[in-house]
């Protein structure tokens, strides 16, 4: 009678293991950490037995593309825009169907002009969520007048700002801060020096290169640092723990921005049924509420904006998105050769060459 | 056939150390040669050979200036471990009566991940952090300390610390290793403790003493991590430039080019110091 019950048992496990691994979790994605929350695919659930997607996990996009180029496969990847080009040179993405993307309509019109979006014709990216790259300051220490680009190589802020330990970012800063913004991915060798000198310029006040946010943000939190250069997540990070920070969002003094999405992997072996299923939940209006409400990052979808907490689009600093698309930087593809001098130029300024 | 079924004995005892040593060692190590003689530009390799990444590294002042601070950090950690772990060992071997209690002691800091102890110092040498702190608290300072981290002086203690129990433990069997009938000659003879020390104990220990200066100053030259997060921009180490070609500029051939050529540093610095160890260590005798 016992033994029956857990033969019965054990049948019931493995019929529903397999009943598993034929529904949601057959899909593979490969992403940053943090966004296998649910309450961005609430509708992919919904349709695939109640199973979010699997998920691996990459910190960079550089690591993403070494990984995906030694072999590593999954169906869907969520690099950022400029990470486009290069992602098709080397042949490890494929087009999407724009006519099976149910909420292409409502995207932001301007985000589909994003560079790296389409590329000769075949759309390869489903543009998730964007936001910004700027100037963060402790407003109790710096007035709002006079914060600038400029203010980084003052020398009354020695030890007091901090960067990101990377080249394309540190660049976009310096192309901002030296009136090239608008050549960033283009830029010429006297415009590359320019850039070059400010950097060389801001080095010695420099307190350290941030690799992770979150040393970005204990460091502003604290006061050991009054400036960084740092996504809109440290802005919110010290919004929501009541440390006196904002970002510099004012257009002409200088900001980026950055538009990140989905991509369809060539080694992808999951049913394409499905696979738009998961990129079809991820646009949908809801999705785009809930990351607007919860992790306070601006999404693709024009119509999330409408149906979104409009305090919290104003306090996080995206009631008018257009200024943005019109006004800032965008991290768009670098020219691979300029991009391959900014890296090499960029590890000489850190060491003081 | 006697002597043949010994080697036959020898071959397959040494089998298994052989294959595991040609799949990891090896091959990965000819791989990387050949990468350094290849090319790459953007997203294609160029599989013909050429010196170009060995022209492009020895030319580049910043790889000489970071090899050179690798070494030069990496020498110092070496100096200052096994200065801190002599008496240690001593202690244990020499004085210690429950050896195998303190041994294990030394070993704790093991028990963590070596991330979680490079953290740890991160923690302690920050601007809000426990030195800081316990300095501000106690009225020695005004603002907090900023040249306790991110430069070479946090990188020495960190790997410091870690490496301990690496030069501990060897210098502890090669002075477990003197007979005590030798001290109590010396003592005969007239010596006093000091000249003890100096003609008897340490000459017997120099052996101990290069294989832990080897054991620290190979993996601290090449160490990534801990410049990673308690360098700063002063204390980069010539690791954090290869992790760079691997990554973010995607240049696995210079990397590859680099690796060798740290590899090849290493090694001269490593037999020019065994070299002058054993010398000394006659010279003292």
């Amino acid at each position: 009678m016992k033994l029956q019950r857990i033969a019965a048992f054990a049948f019931a496990t493995v019929t529903s293991a397999g009943s598993v691994s034929a529904g949601g979790a057959d899909l593979s994605v490969f992403d940053w950490s943090g966004y296998e929350d649910p309450g961005f695919f609430a509708n992919y659930m919904a349709k695939h037995g109640n199973e979010a997607p699997s998920y691996s996990y990459f910190g960079s996009q550089e690591e993403a593309f070494t990984k995906l180029m030694s072999g590593f496969t999954a169906d869907l990847a969520h690099p950022c825009s400029d990470a486009v080009r290069k992602w098709v040179a080397a042949d490890l993405i494929q087009p999407l169907d724009e006519s099976r993307l149910t909420n292409w309509a409502d995207m932001l019109p301007e985000i589909k002009e994003v560079d790296g979006i389409v590329i000769d014709g075949n759309l390869y990216m489903l543009p998730f969520e964007w936001g910004n790259t700027g100037l963060i300051y402790r407003t109790d220490k710096i007035s709002g007048d006079d914060i600038s680009l400029q203010l980084l190589s003052d020398p009354a802020y020695a030890g007091k700002i901090s960067i990101p330990d990377a080249a394309s970012s540190a660049y976009a800063l310096a192309s901002l801060a030296t009136g090239n913004a608008d050549n960033y991915t283009n830029l010429t060798d006297a415009q590359f020096k320019e850039a070059s000198d400010f950097l060389r310029a801001i080095h010695p006040n420099m307190r350290f290169y941030w690799s992770d946010a979150g040393q970005l943000d204990q460091a502003m939190t604290s006061g050991e640092i009054e400036m960084g250069w740092a996504w809109n997540q440290s802005e919110l990070n010290l919004i929501w723990n009541e440390v006196p920070a904002a970002m510099m969002r004012d257009v002409d003094k200088g900001i980026a921005t950055w538009v990140c999405g989905y991509v369809h992997l060539k080694s992808s072996t999951t049913d394409e049924e499905q696979i738009y299923d998961l990129l079809n939940a991820l646009s949908e209006p809801g999705s785009g509420q809930y990351i607007i409400e919860n992790w306070g990052y601006p999404h693709a979808n024009a119509r999330a904006f409408e149906i979104a907490d409009q305090a919290s689009i104003e306090a996080y600093g995206f009631a008018d998105p257009k200024s943005f698309f019109e006004g800032s930087l965008f991290f768009d593809a670098v020219n691979p050769e300029l991009e391959a001098k900014m890296l090499a130029e960029f590890e000489r300024i850190k060491a003081g060459f | 056939m006697i002597l043949r079924s010994d080697a036959a004995k020898g071959y397959s005892l040494s089998a298994p150390a052989t294959i595991y040593v040609g799949f990891l060692v090896a091959a990965p190590l000819a791989i990387l040669i050949a990468y350094s003689f290849w090319t790459q530009t953007y997203v294609t390799l160029d599989k013909s050979l050429t010196l170009k990444n060995y022209r492009e590294a020895l030319t580049d002042p910043l790889v000489q200036h970071l090899m050179l601070r690798s070494i030069w950090i990496a020498g110092a950690v070496t100096i200052v471990t096994v200065a801190l772990a002599y008496p240690i060992a001593y202690f244990i071997a020499m004085k210690a009566h429950k050896k195998t209690i303190w041994l294990l002691l030394i070993t704790i800091p093991f028990w963590s991940s070596y991330l979680l102890r490079v953290f740890a110092w991160k923690l302690i040498l920050g601007f809000n952090g426990v030195m800081n702190s316990a300095l501000l608290g106690l009225g020695l300072i005004n603002e907090p300390l900023s040249f306790l981290l991110y430069n070479e002086f946090a990188v020495v203690l960190t790997l410091a610390h870690a490496w301990a129990p690496f030069a501990i433990l060897p210098i502890y069997v090669s002075l477990q290793k003197i007979d005590p009938s030798l001290l109590e000659a010396a003592t005969d003879l007239g010596n006093n403790a000091f000249q003890r020390f100096m003609r008897v104990t340490l000459p017997l220990t120099i052996p101990g003493i290069i294989a832990a200066c080897l054991i620290i100053f190979i993996p601290t030259v090449g160490d990534y991590v801990t410049p990673a997060l308690v360098g700063g921009s002063d204390g980069k180490m010539i690791a954090n430039l290869i992790q760079v070609q691997f990554g973010a500029a995607n240049n696995w051939p210079l990397g590859a080019t680099l690796s060798l050529m740290a590899m090849l540093s290493v090694g001269f610095v490593a037999i020019v110091f065994v070299i002058t160890g054993n010398r000394l260590g006659r010279r003292i005798r």
